[in-house]
């Protein structure tokens, strides 16, 4: 088993095709997407069936790089959640064949 | 007055305020997503051919050119009233008030197929070519309001973001897709082409929309239960009186260019109704700075309830005083 760190990122999915490219571009192989049903934050509660538009909903994106590729993710994906609602985590995970990542 | 009653009380006015009650009351019940999509492609789909056989079925007038010329003036200028009275009147930003303001230039196809029904109510006719002026108000209202928020502002490349993704967002989006194409396809094969999917689209349309306006209820109840803390006394009186000063300005174009009541009715419908569709999801990726849980219960939460109860028998009622 190798090391490797996930990357989870909760964002608007008006965003997600943004925070796709960003992670593409600093080298990500692979990432995937989980639409998200429902959250609080900052005094505000939101449910993915409230808005027809479907703007206000929210999906996951997770995603398992090397930790250079991750820490080079990490400052796009900073200067992206600044301009949208969000959030990322990182945490250490093992995989079985690094070398698909 | 018995327009107006026989308007709230119809099944369709009835179904949307059980729907909000429902939501006001913590109800579980929901209608699913994708049914729930599926139904507004059915309702744009049959409203969009509709107009379109009404339009193969009439002459290109100079007055329809105007009403459509019209309809693109107000989308363009109406944004400008609204931010102006959002900036005198609510604390919201300038990149807050401009997202709102493009809502409130821009148009609600559901609040516009429950007018045309209650024009229909009303014994008025009104022509095909009121569907075309819906679509092409759908956007104008968002470069007013990107003009607003960039003024005295540096726009920074956003991470991630694309050229020509707001464009696709704003001409491509599955309302103005599934519109224009139906309307077009309307306008294409007429009454004759059409007769064969009629059944379809002409004798379910009313069930459908009630089905539709149940869930619409739920969305603008739940909106309002989860958003109107973000929003202050001023700007949810904003969310009830600018329909109204949009109703008053269209009424004047109608005036001026001589419309029959059914259309002018319909016309000022659509300068009255703010945009929960197309416009949010612009917004999202040209203002992202802007606050959803504001626009979004100002436009869903609280002037499409507004319109669609009692703001439509006001705006026949508007339309009938200067027409013929």
């Amino acid at each position: 088993m190798a090391e490797m760190t996930r990357i989870e990122l909760i964002i608007e999915r008006m965003a997600m095709k943004r925070a796709g490219r960003v992670l593409q571009a600093c080298g990500v192989t692979g990432y995937t997407v989980i639409p998200a049903l429902a959250g609080y934050g900052r005094g505000t509660q939101w449910t993915r069936d409230t808005d027809i538009s479907a703007s206000q909903d929210m999906v996951v994106m997770i995603s398992i790089c090397s930790p250079e590729v991750a820490g080079k993710a990490l400052d796009q994906l900073k200067s992206l959640l600044g301009s949208h609602i969000g959030v990322v985590s990182t945490s250490p995970v093992e995989v079985l064949r690094p070398e698909r990542f | 007055m018995d327009v107006a009653l026989a308007t709230l009380l119809s099944p369709i006015i009835l179904f949307f305020v059980l729907g909000m009650g429902a939501a006001l009351l913590r109800s579980q019940m929901s209608v699913p997503e994708a049914f729930a999509k599926g139904i507004a492609i059915y309702l744009m789909m049959a409203i969009g051919l509709k107009g379109g056989v009404g339009m193969s079925e009439a002459e290109m007038s100079l007055n329809i050119i105007l009403v459509l010329v019209a309809g693109v003036v107000l989308s363009f200028v109406l944004p400008l009233i609204a931010y102006a009275c959002l900036r005198a009147t609510s604390r919201l930003d300038n990149t807050n008030a401009a997202a709102a303001a493009a809502h409130y230039g821009s148009i609600s196809i559901v609040t516009f197929v429950a007018a045309t029904e209650a024009v229909r109510l009303s014994g008025l006719d009104a022509g095909g070519h009121l569907v075309a002026v819906a679509a092409l108000m759908e956007t104008p209202a968002i470069i007013t309001a990107l003009f607003l928020a960039s003024r005295g502002r540096k726009a920074d490349r956003v991470a991630g973001s694309e050229q020509g993704e707001l464009i696709r967002e704003v001409f491509l989006n599955a309302s103005v897709v599934v519109l224009v194409g139906a309307l077009v396809i309307g306008w294409i094969a007429g009454k004759e082409g059409t007769a064969s999917i009629e059944p379809f689209f002409v004798a379910p349309f009313q069930g459908v929309l009630c089905l539709f306006l149940l869930d619409m209820g739920l969305n603008a109840g739940r909106g309002l239960r989860q958003g109107w803390r973000s929003l202050g006394p001023a700007t949810v009186a904003f969310g009830l009186y600018m329909p109204l000063i949009s109703a008053v300005i269209a009424t004047g174009v109608a005036m001026l260019i001589a419309m029959p009541t059914g259309d002018a009715a319909l016309l000022i419908t659509l300068a009255a109704s703010a945009s929960y569709i197309a416009v949010p999801a612009a917004m999202r990726l040209a203002l992202p700075e802007a606050k959803p849980s504001i626009y979004l219960t100002l436009s869903l939460g609280i002037t499409f309830p507004f319109n669609v109860t009692l703001g439509i028998p006001i705006y026949i009622w508007l339309a009938s005083l200067v027409t013929a």
